[in-house]
């Protein structure tokens, strides 16, 4: 790991973003989304509506950041200009990371600060949303090397965030609590942090983990099949 | 002196199709080598092979002393410089700004943005966005971001391929210049007037074979047929073999004030290899 050519990186995408008004208005659905939540006049936000806020920051900011960002450094070919320079694997996906965590960053605390942050302030949520922060990088890191194309990255957005980011409302369509659907999307990283932070119980951080590996998995073979031509 | 590049037996097979077939050849350390060929012949291909984008599927492969497996390291990486067809620029950013970044990567100091804008006549286009710059504008960019580092080694893909003849002169001149400084420099081209200008020594690729590997004054001395072509001024064209017997009839020529024209056969590396290949440098 080289800080040089992370902060190099980094740079130079703080840039790119700053002229890129297709990722500049994405950290602003889950704040516009906070503040029609904020307008309904509730007294206190259930947990499950405030989970659909992390949901949304994590799949529309850090996803869909990242994918496109990864999917434009493809499509463009400057990837191959980084992988060919002496930066290495980490040095690129962190240096690449920072900027999409930054504005996740703000975008989340805003949006909490709308609809109050209190309920986060505490060991096992904060976890929960760390750990959550990097299964959606990863995943969008590995779709946006895989989709070759920003155009394509909207096709696999739309299922990243109803099925990842949108978990939370899944229970309102009707479907049986006990049943097969319900039992896997309680699996899911935010219904599994909603527990976590329900029960003040570690286990399902335990989960969250394992699929933080498995996304961290699917970027690092992702990133394998850019590096060559074969 | 020391070998930039050694490859023995490099062979690359792509499914089915067999893009390389056992090529061997050695680049001296501070040589001009060019890879000719036309489209297909597998000059990309090598290149890759040589710069660690693809590996190859036999064969020894050999750059600056660093094996194929030790390719992907970062020592490796800041020995070399790539211009390809793989190369590209941020185009929301400034020249500046994207050399700058490739300066941080391969630590190297930011001072040598000037130099190299400088060298490869962008010193105005310093603050303009990358979008904005003419197609030989951003090859220049991408040029000076190959070199940014002072690599030890070269490679360069077509270099000059989107430029006008101006431009081309001033990246002949820089790229003697770079060698002058000892640097290695391999090139692909189809541009047979840029081979000669340039190259030490040129091989012929075609269908993943070497047909021909030489200084191109060695090969044009090689397929000519050393005969006198003579114009006169009544305008007949002759060809005079080169031997003892055909000094008279020369020399008569002269002594009647009939020649107006009179050159040896000096055949262009371009006539060299369709006599060679039997295909177009298209």
């Amino acid at each position: 790991m080289n800080v040089q050519r992370i902060s190099a990186i980094f740079e130079k995408d703080i840039k790119d973003f700053m002229k890129n008004m297709m990722l500049l208005t994405m950290p602003l659905i889950p704040v516009v989304l906070a503040l029609i939540y904020d307008r309904m006049g509730t007294e206190e936000f259930p947990l499950t509506l405030l989970y659909l806020i992390v949901g949304v920051t994590f799949s529309a900011v850090t996803s869909s950041t990242m994918m496109t960002m990864m999917a434009e450094e493809n499509e463009k070919k400057t990837l191959r200009g980084l992988i060919l320079s002496p930066a290495s694997f980490v040095d690129i996906i962190i240096g690449k990371s920072l900027v999409t965590g930054l504005i996740t960053l703000v975008s989340l605390v805003v949006s909490l600060m709308i609809l109050g942050i209190d309920p986060f302030l505490n060991t096992i949520p904060i976890s929960g949303l760390i750990l959550q922060f990097l299964f959606f990088l990863f995943l969008g890191i590995g779709i946006g090397l895989f989709s070759k194309s920003i155009a394509s990255t909207s096709v696999y957005l739309m299922p990243v965030m109803f099925l990842f980011g949108f978990t939370p409302m899944v229970g309102q369509l009707g479907f049986s609590e006990d049943g097969i659907v319900m039992t896997i999307f309680d699996t899911f990283p935010v219904m599994q942090a909603i527990e976590a932070h329900e029960n003040s119980s570690w286990a399902p951080i335990g989960i969250i983990t394992l699929w933080v590996a498995a996304a961290a998995l699917f970027m690092f073979i992702c990133f394998k099949r850019t590096v060559t031509d074969d | 002196m020391e070998n930039a590049i050694e490859v023995n037996g490099m062979r690359k097979v792509f499914g089915q199709k067999t893009a390389i077939k056992q090529l061997s050849f050695n680049v001296e350390e501070g040589e001009i080598f060019g890879l000719l060929g036309p489209s297909g012949s597998g000059k990309t291909t090598t290149i890759k092979i040589l710069t660690g984008e693809l590996g190859q599927t036999s064969g020894n492969v050999n750059v600056l002393g660093i094996d194929a497996k030790q390719f992907g390291t970062a020592d490796f990486k800041s020995k070399i410089g790539i211009l390809s067809d793989n190369s590209s620029l941020y185009e929301r950013l400034t020249v500046y700004d994207n050399l700058k970044l490739f300066c941080k990567l391969y630590h190297a100091p930011l001072k040598e943005i000037d130099v190299i804008l400088r060298e490869v006549n962008l010193e105005d286009e310093r603050t303009k966005t990358v979008s904005k710059l003419s197609k030989g504008m951003k090859q220049r960019v991408l040029l000076a971001k190959a070199l940014i580092h002072k690599p030890k080694l070269v490679f360069l893909d077509e270099p000059t391929s989107a430029l006008d003849p101006g431009n081309m002169a001033q990246i002949h001149r820089g790229l003697q210049k770079l060698n002058e400084a000892g640097t290695t420099i391999f090139l692909t081209t189809h541009n047979m007037e840029e081979a000669n200008v340039l190259c030490d020594r040129v091989a012929f690729l075609h269908n993943g074979e070497l047909q021909e590997l030489d200084s191109p004054n060695a090969l044009r001395y090689k397929y000519s047929t050393h005969a006198f072509h003579v114009e006169t001024f009544t305008g007949d064209k002759l060809v005079i073999e080169n031997k003892r017997g055909n000094a008279d009839q020369i020399r008569e020529l002269i002594a009647n004030g009939q020649v107006k024209t009179m050159h040896t056969d000096n055949p262009t590396l371009g006539q060299i290899f369709l006599k060679v290949t039997g295909k177009e440098l298209v």
